[in-house]
């Protein structure tokens, strides 16, 4: 299997205001330690970690919306390997169209005047493709929300169908590469089924590579191939998801696995 | 049978627009029994418990009764009414910062309802705060009944606000979605503590929830909600029986709850024709 992405030693810091002095620099928080990881092609990562371990972190810097401060990024995706750790957002600019983000509310950052069409048009023009109306509604006939929703406005949807126009934003620029970050998080299960089942075919179909960010494993269990368990800013465990939920080695993955309540009621899970 | 803790019959709520957001709702709770309340979003779950709790929002209208302890809230006027509900009602919120006032240490944020609603001297009302706390697992209860809310992490609020409901031994308890705001593992600390302290103190609670793995294992009852109208109230060993008991929409809520002990389970939203038909049903 060869890897889309492949992360070095990949250590990320923010300033830490907190622990700051009145004099002298801002010290800084080391939220990734050293991780090293493959996001094999066409396959879907689940990244599952407590609140703090560092996942959103990972995430930001595989589409490099962070900057790391060691490590390596190597994006196979064009002719030759490069690695996107170093490049400044000029460099970055061309790759970008492959590197799309979904997050957990997409219209939040979005213009609310917009229509939903041009919503979807915005970023196709950046990138100088065909951005018109029509292309915007293929788009959403992808997520089968169909030409009806081009007009409306992002508050006149529905979470669920929200998300699908935050999907139908991404894949209209035909990316090789998906970061979902807790994106069913806030949807109800039904509307949360509707869109996971449309990002897997979605996937599929496009032979998407896809890290997808959530703190909810019986969602992982299903969507995703493999999976990499963060503690701490560090991998505790990675690997096929069916093999990591038949035999979790690592005792954050047991802690995590076993906080999923039952499906069907039993006494001893309380207890 | 005793007399139920809580009895809503004929209850409607009302948009400034006449639209109904809860619709001829009726509900009997029983002493000590957990009931959950579930439905997905715009069912009418929290306004449900928002109507017991009397603390609906600004311009809507309420019809219908509600009974708490043989006592029908409706019928009393307002300042009696907020003295009964404050008296035999605790709530369990959702979100565990907003609900504490950030300029008042825990001590004295738990003791005020307890002298107020009891009369208790400030001393007696502070050991038993100490006393909950330590109930609620939290080591160092000296140290956060000094604290102040932004001191303390999520989950450890939502500990204190569990103790502060149980504080005032109410008769009934509104949890509306007291996990939702956390972390996944802390989630089952959080629920094993409210289930604990239910059974020792035999209080009545209304669990409202959208998670059906969570109705499974806290709730012996469970009613549905969909569109601010009763779907069912269904005993949850009989709901998750799987031998076709319960409402369809009902069974077709647990089948799109991701089911992590098995590999081979597709997502399934609730198919439209289920919607559907239970929207006919409704109308009828």
């Amino acid at each position: 299997m060869t890897a889309l992405i492949s992360v070095r030693d990949l250590t990320v810091s923010y300033p830490d205001h907190g622990a700051r002095r009145l004099f002298g620099p801002v010290p800084r928080k080391t939220i990734l330690h050293g991780v090293t990881l493959e996001l094999p092609k066409g396959r879907i990562t689940g990244i599952v970690g407590e609140s703090g371990s560092g996942k959103s972190t990972l995430g930001r810097a595989l589409v490099r919306l962070v900057r790391p401060d060691a490590g390596q990024i190597i994006w196979a995706g064009g002719d030759r390997p490069v690695d996107l750790a170093p490049l400044d957002e000029a460099q970055l600019k061309p790759l970008r169209q492959d590197l799309q983000m979904i997050f957990q509310d997409p219209m939040s950052s979005l213009n609310p005047r917009q229509k939903i069409w041009q919503l979807i048009a915005w970023p196709l023009r950046r990138y100088g493709l065909d951005a018109s109306r029509a292309a915007a509604c293929a788009a959403l006939e992808r997520v089968h929300l169909g030409a009806a929703f081009a007009d409306r406005f992002a508050h006149q949807l529905s979470g669920g169908q929200r998300q699908r126009v935050g999907i139908a934003r991404a894949i209209a620029l035909n990316p090789q590469f998906i970061l979902a970050d807790e994106i069913v998080s806030g949807l109800d299960v039904s509307s949360q089924a509707t869109v996971l089942t449309l990002l897997q075919d979605l996937a599929r179909d496009m032979n998407l590579t896809v890290a997808f960010i959530s703190h909810d494993l019986s969602v992982i269990r299903h969507l995703c191939d493999d999976l990499i368990v963060l503690n701490h800013g560090r991998i505790v465990e990675s690997g096929p998801v069916a093999q990591i939920f038949d035999a979790p080695s690592a005792a954050e993955t047991r802690k995590l696995i076993a906080a999923v309540p039952l499906p069907k009621p039993d006494a001893e899970w309380l207890t | 049978m005793s007399a139920p803790v809580l009895e809503i019959s004929n209850l409607s709520v009302r948009l400034p627009n006449d639209l109904k957001v809860l619709n001829t709702v009726d509900l009997r709770v029983e002493p000590g029994e957990v009931r959950a309340l579930v439905g997905e979003s715009g069912a009418g779950k929290s306004m449900l418990g928002k109507a017991v709790l009397g603390i609906l929002p600004a311009g809507l209208r309420q019809t219908g009764r509600i009974t708490v302890l043989g006592q029908a809230l409706d019928q009393l006027p307002a300042s009696v009414r907020r003295r009964e509900v404050a008296r035999h009602v605790s709530l369990i919120p959702q979100d565990p910062l907003t609900a504490l006032n950030p300029v008042r240490p825990i001590a004295a944020q738990m003791t005020d309802a307890m002298v107020r609603i009891h009369g208790w001297p400030r001393r007696k009302a502070l050991a038993r705060a100490a006393d909950l706390l330590e109930q609620v697992h939290i080591r160092d209860v000296a140290r956060v009944l000094k604290s102040y809310p932004h001191e303390l992490s999520g989950g450890m609020r939502q500990r204190v606000l569990i103790a502060a409901a149980f504080a005032t031994e109410p008769k009934l308890i509104v949890a509306d979605e007291p996990t939702t705001a956390l972390d996944a593992t802390v989630q089952r600390e959080i629920l094993r503590i409210i289930r604990g302290l239910q059974q020792e103190t035999g209080t009545t609670v209304l669990f409202v929830t959208h998670d059906m793995g969570v109705v499974a294992q806290i709730s012996q009852r469970v009613t549905v909600l969909f569109g601010g109208r009763v779907v069912e109230h269904i005993d949850t060993e009989a709901l998750f029986a799987g031998a076709g008991q319960g409402h369809a929409y009902s069974r077709a809520l647990i089948r799109a709850t991701p089911d992590w002990t098995r590999s081979d389970a597709p997502f399934a939203p609730v198919p439209p024709e289920v919607i559907a038909d239970l929207m006919q049903e409704q109308t009828r």
